[in-house]
């Protein structure tokens, strides 16, 4: 990345967008994506398809934002034969998210604020192993989608999310980051817990699959289900160490910590447990 | 020579329904799944056995039986070894509303896509018939050409709608275009029971009429066939048999284009004989192609048109070379 006052900043995604606020660049942002949505002074700046390079080129950006998780590829190649600067941000774990931090933070110019927010990161990643080491270890899968079953792979963000929080992800290795995986899966005696960002749509597929076979062993419990707050558990960004915390919450209130014995019996969480489907099908 | 191959094609189906049932997913092992299917074993094991692979084995069974079956009386109806599903734009057209419907519906109406598929790929058909229709009628040519244009249209609609789909909505879209019997249910199963059933029966009711098409449309007409009847009822069971396809396992090329081939180089031109024969070739080369989907990269599922693919085209291209 070559040197250069950076004063006008375009973020391609929403976690990078959320970066750029959270390291106090928000000033600098000419424009978001579509899709950001967060933090809520983003609802005052102009947005642009973030597909669209001209639109992108007419913002005269010093540096783009973009992202493996949610970037698209050709327009990031195509911006960089154009000779814009653009910073790729490639957030696969929670040491690489603090990474992030401190090499958004130099480019942007705010080399101490990415520090910061790194230690941060890594401070609250220090408290989180704290409780998760109460937790008895228990294999889980992350799933992005219902049907066709899509489920986060080791090698992103959402593997490591589990693992943090105590849990062994049961999802393949090697079929890249997101694959499509057989509904059986869902019947694995081994599976203890499934973890899902809290967006309706999933939140509906749930309700189909728990009245079909596949989804026997949510429907009664022998599953647990985690529902995390969506947008912090979907994207790599300065709010991703929530959903952590959010996870390890939620198996601390459900597990019966230091006993190493997960009850069915034992009162669910209130806030983020398995939703009791109404009725089996016929 | 003929007894013999139908005896190992109900061997090869028998096998495949075996394996799918014993070995069709990551979760049991062979022995646990036989136990289940005995009535034994674990309630987790008979759930994998009786309620995922089950319905997942017969909706592999009509789905290959129905694509199959409606490339071969295609074929024969058009004249031509290229016409299935595909080329004359039934797929497509019941792709096109599928993919609109997971990109457009409420989550809570996506139980709605089967539907919408089997909509599609009517208004599909009505689009082809329409067109194709001269001042003699419709033509094979004619509904080819119409069958080319239709399934480009739907083919751009599919495009257009995955690059503005939201992300979210994306997996359940390419599903769609990919193919997969993933979905599979028992209530699934018993749908696509009559449009499978049912035109398969007119079909192979037809089975001389298309043999005496197949020579060519003058010919038949000459020999007492009544072109017009059957070639409306012909078109209509295959757009029916393609239509149920799509709107419960999605896009799967290939077979209806190959296997009737395969089973014209074994079992003759017959029409009426190849007819039956075609069905249970395609039952098993799904049932088979979709074993492979789970079990090569195991628990990840390929999409099974990529499968059926790999596992037909060499076979095909080795009896193309040796036929004269």
């Amino acid at each position: 990345m070559p040197d250069g006052a950076v004063l006008r900043v375009v973020p391609l995604a929403p976690d990078v967008t959320e970066l750029a606020f959270a390291l106090g660049g928000g000033d600098l942002v000419a424009a978001v994506p579509a899709a950001a949505d967060h933090p809520p002074e983003v609802k005052r700046l102009p947005r642009f398809r973030q597909e669209d390079v001209e639109a992108i080129l007419s913002l005269h950006p010093d540096l783009v934002l973009a992202t493996t998780a949610g970037s698209n590829a050709r327009v990031i190649e195509r911006l960089r034969e154009l000779g814009t600067r653009v910073f790729t941000t490639d957030v696969t774990s929670f040491d690489r998210l603090a990474q992030a931090c401190r090499l958004v933070g130099r480019a942007i110019g705010r080399p101490e604020e990415g520090v910061r927010l790194a230690d941060d990161v890594e401070a609250r990643c220090t408290l989180v192993r704290t409780r998760a080491a109460t937790l008895p270890r228990r294999t889980a899968l992350y799933v992005v989608w219902w049907d066709p079953l899509i489920v986060g792979s080791p090698g992103t963000f959402h593997h490591d999310l589990l693992k943090r929080a105590a849990l062994d992800n049961l999802a393949p290795a090697g079929a890249g980051r997101y694959p499509r995986v057989d509904p059986e899966l869902l019947l694995d005696p081994r599976l203890d817990v499934v973890v899902a960002p809290d967006e309706k749509d999933l939140r509906d597929g749930f309700a189909r699959i728990v009245r079909s076979p596949a989804g026997e062993r949510l429907a009664s419990g022998a599953v647990q289900v985690l529902w995390l707050p969506a947008d912090q558990a979907s994207r790599p960004g300065p709010r991703l160490p929530e959903a952590l915390e959010a996870l390890v919450a939620a198996r601390v209130a459900y597990e019966k910590p230091g006993s190493g014995v997960r009850g069915p019996g034992s009162p669910p969480d209130r806030i983020m447990t398995t939703p009791q489907p109404q009725g089996r099908p016929q | 020579m003929r007894r013999a191959a139908d005896v190992v094609l109900i061997a090869v189906l028998l096998a495949a329904a075996a394996a799918a049932l014993l070995a069709g997913g990551p979760a049991l092992s062979a022995r646990e799944a036989l136990a289940a299917l005995a009535g034994n074993g674990s309630p987790e094991a008979r759930t994998i056995v009786l309620g995922l692979r089950l319905p997942r084995l017969a909706l592999g069974l009509e789905v290959g039986a129905a694509l199959a079956l409606a490339g071969a009386a295609l074929q024969a109806l058009l004249s031509n070894p290229l016409a299935d599903p595909f080329l004359l734009g039934i797929s497509g057209g019941g792709a096109a509303a599928a993919t609109a419907a997971f990109a457009a519906l409420p989550a809570s109406a996506l139980g709605l896509v089967p539907a919408t598929a089997m909509a599609g790929s009517a208004l599909a058909t009505g689009l082809v018939w329409w067109m194709a229709r001269g001042p003699l009628g419709p033509s094979s040519t004619r509904m080819i050409l119409a069958g080319v244009a239709v399934n480009a249209a739907a083919s751009a609609v599919i495009l257009t709608i995955l690059s503005l789909a939201p992300s979210p909505r994306l997996p359940g879209a390419l599903a769609v275009t990919m193919g997969s019997l993933a979905s599979a249910s028992a209530p699934a199963v018993a749908w696509l029971t009559p449009y499978v059933l049912i035109p398969a029966f007119v079909l192979l009711l037809h089975g001389r009429d298309l043999g005496l098409l197949a020579t060519g449309e003058e010919s038949a007409a000459g020999l007492g066939v009544e072109v017009a009847t059957v070639r409306r009822r012909v078109f209509l069971a295959a757009a029916a048999l393609c239509g149920g396809a799509v709107a419960f396992a999605g896009v799967i090329g290939f077979v209806g284009l190959v296997v009737p081939h395969l089973c014209r180089m074994v079992w003759g031109h017959a029409t009426r004989r190849l007819l039956p024969r075609t069905m249970v070739a395609g039952a098993a080369l799904m049932v088979l192609g979709d074993l492979v989907a789970r079990r090569a990269l195991a628990p990840v599922e390929l999409p099974v048109g990529v499968v059926t693919a790999v596992l037909g085209v060499p076979f095909f291209v080795a009896l193309l070379r040796r036929s004269p």
